[in-house]
């Protein structure tokens, strides 16, 4: 009988210590601060890196800083950087010298996959924020003979107004035609990963360079390119 | 595994111990009027700089919400950042420097009573301010700073904190000693700054300025500086009023989650613990999380704990 008192009690201990250990450690999950999952699981891993890691908490997990941190939404740097060719080197090594009050950590303690994602994350949030920016006003009026030099230096070389872009500027109005270029339809899809196509970089570089571009545009140039085409497509 | 009839009874104990902590756990958040010190463990009064909770924006209209999370956090002392407490001005349509001017009239002129109801949210909830944290700069008036005293002194605050350097704390020194209270030297870790506190060096160079200086010892920032945490802390302690409890990792390395960086805060607590010294540990995080914030103070208040059980 002791011995079956003292088996029901120690089975109640263990009840109870591991009920205090379940209810001490959550592993629930911030949806107030990080928002609904993202679709694309990449992106997603992203974000929570980013958060890990501590970014969010002075850069903004939209890149709206808080504080003294960088504004990395128009940040110069940023907007050269090639898939970490200039972010990555700056986390390894931080900021030391600095005249804010706390330099920027540095993060070599982390994994290349790590850092990968951390500039992933910092793109894709730049690429939405100045999407919401550039877009944020009604499309002013452009300059058309600088809009075909800006076309010249950085679309002529896979498009042309009069080839594929021939009645875009018709199909649209001035809105959606500012829209298109910002953010092309068919660049809105997700890399495949079958085995034959693994290798195929056309998709990719594509977005990269439309990417890159919505990252430094001014509204300047967007209007500009907006009244090229349109008057590209006026005189054909 | 052969336990003994001892054993059996030490589990027994554990167990109930567990279900007593759950439940204590469930009335402080429901308690009304818990008494002081809520956070007092085991000779060491904790509290929180509520800068963890990264979601929640730091203004008066969310000083309900803060107080709350401090009570479902166990807090019963905080670090309270002026913006708590203080309305803000600079808003869409007012320049920065026109916000700065209404922001002094109102400190030169608070209220009939404001500061008194702020205390009183924090009584009732059984929180008690420790330090008030204003950053001094240039662009305050004499009378300005007295004011901030005054309004820090009826929260009940002992002390002011910022983060300032050596220049601001040159001019701070006449004004702690008239309130009867004290300065807070804050550190950070910018060591190529001369007039930043983020050497050892400099932060005795800042002390040595006034009797009513103490140090607000930031763990994660000094060991991302290569300070030496304990060491200061054996050579220093008469003069340091309270800790800034975080972890980092050395050479100007990230946060971590405690324990993980090379911050010694075990080592930190039990000093203070075993030495009985009145040195005030707020728990200030910066590593991220993906939990709700609440529920990182618990996890990181819970390592502090276990270190001082």
């Amino acid at each position: 009988m002791r011995r079956r008192v003292l088996a029901f009690s120690f089975s109640i201990a263990c009840a109870a210590s591991v009920a205090a250990q379940t209810g001490a450690v959550h592993r629930s999950y911030d949806t107030a601060f990080l928002g609904a999952p993202l679709a694309d699981p990449v992106l997603q891993h992203a974000k929570e890196t980013f958060v890990l890691f501590g970014c969010a908490y002075c850069h903004g997990l939209d890149l709206v800083s808080r504080g003294e941190a960088t504004d990395l939404m128009h940040s110069a740097l940023v907007g050269r950087d090639e898939n970490g060719s200039r972010i990555a080197p700056l986390l390894r090594a931080g900021i030391p010298q600095t005249a804010k009050l706390s330099p920027m950590p540095q993060f070599s303690d982390l994994s290349d996959q790590q850092i990968g994602a951390l500039v992933t994350w910092i793109h894709y949030a730049r690429q939405q924020g100045r999407y919401k920016e550039l877009t944020a006003t009604p499309v002013r009026a452009g300059d058309a003979a600088a809009g075909k030099t800006s076309f010249d230096g950085a679309c002529r070389s896979c498009h042309t107004p009069d080839g594929d872009l021939a009645g875009v500027a018709r199909k649209y109005d001035a809105a959606s035609l500012r829209a298109a270029i910002l953010d092309p339809k068919a660049l809105k899809v997700q890399r495949s990963f079958a085995a034959d196509r693994l290798h195929d970089t056309k998709l990719a570089s594509a977005q990269q360079r439309h990417h890159a571009l919505l990252e430094n545009y001014s509204l300047d140039e967007v209007a500009n390119l907006v009244a090229y085409l349109q008057a590209s497509a006026s005189r054909q | 595994m052969n336990a003994t009839r001892r054993d059996f009874g030490r589990a027994v104990l554990a167990g109930l111990g567990g279900i007593a902590a759950l439940a204590c756990g469930r009335s402080a958040g429901a308690q009304t009027h818990p008494g002081p010190n809520r956070s007092f463990i085991n000779g060491v009064q904790f509290g929180l700089q509520p800068f963890c909770y990264h979601d929640l924006p730091m203004t008066r209209e969310n000083r309900g919400e803060l107080i709350r999370r401090l009570v479902r956090n166990g807090m019963g002392m905080v670090e309270l950042h002026a913006t708590w407490v203080e309305p803000r001005f600079n808003v869409p349509g007012v320049s920065a420097a026109a916000a700065r001017d209404k922001l002094r009239e109102w400190r030169l002129a608070p209220p009939q009573g404001y500061y008194q109801g702020v205390r009183k949210e924090l009584d009732t909830a059984g929180v008690s301010a420790f330090t008030y944290y204003v950053n001094f700069d240039d662009s305050y008036t004499d009378a300005e700073i007295d004011a901030t005293f005054d309004g820090a002194k009826i929260l009940g605050a002992r002390g002011c904190v910022g983060s300032f350097g050596l220049a601001v704390s040159n001019r701070l020194v006449p004004f702690p000693g008239r309130h009867g209270m004290f300065v807070g030297l804050h550190n950070h870790d910018n060591l190529s700054d001369p007039d930043a506190y983020a050497s050892e060096a400099s932060m005795v160079k800042g002390l040595s300025m006034s009797p009513d200086f103490r140090m607000m010892l930031d763990t994660r920032h000094f060991t991302a500086a290569n300070g030496d945490c304990v060491g200061f802390l054996e050579r220093h302690h008469d003069r340091v009023a309270g800790l800034h409890v975080g972890d980092r990792r050395r050479n100007n390395g990230r946060s971590t989650p405690f324990g993980e960086g090379d911050a010694p805060i075990i080592e930190l607590l039990r000093m203070i613990r075993d030495n009985r010294w009145p040195i005030v540990a707020l728990l200030e995080f910066e590593h991220g999380t993906l939990r709700p914030e609440v529920e990182e103070v618990d996890l990181m208040f819970d390592y502090c704990k276990r270190a001082v059980a």
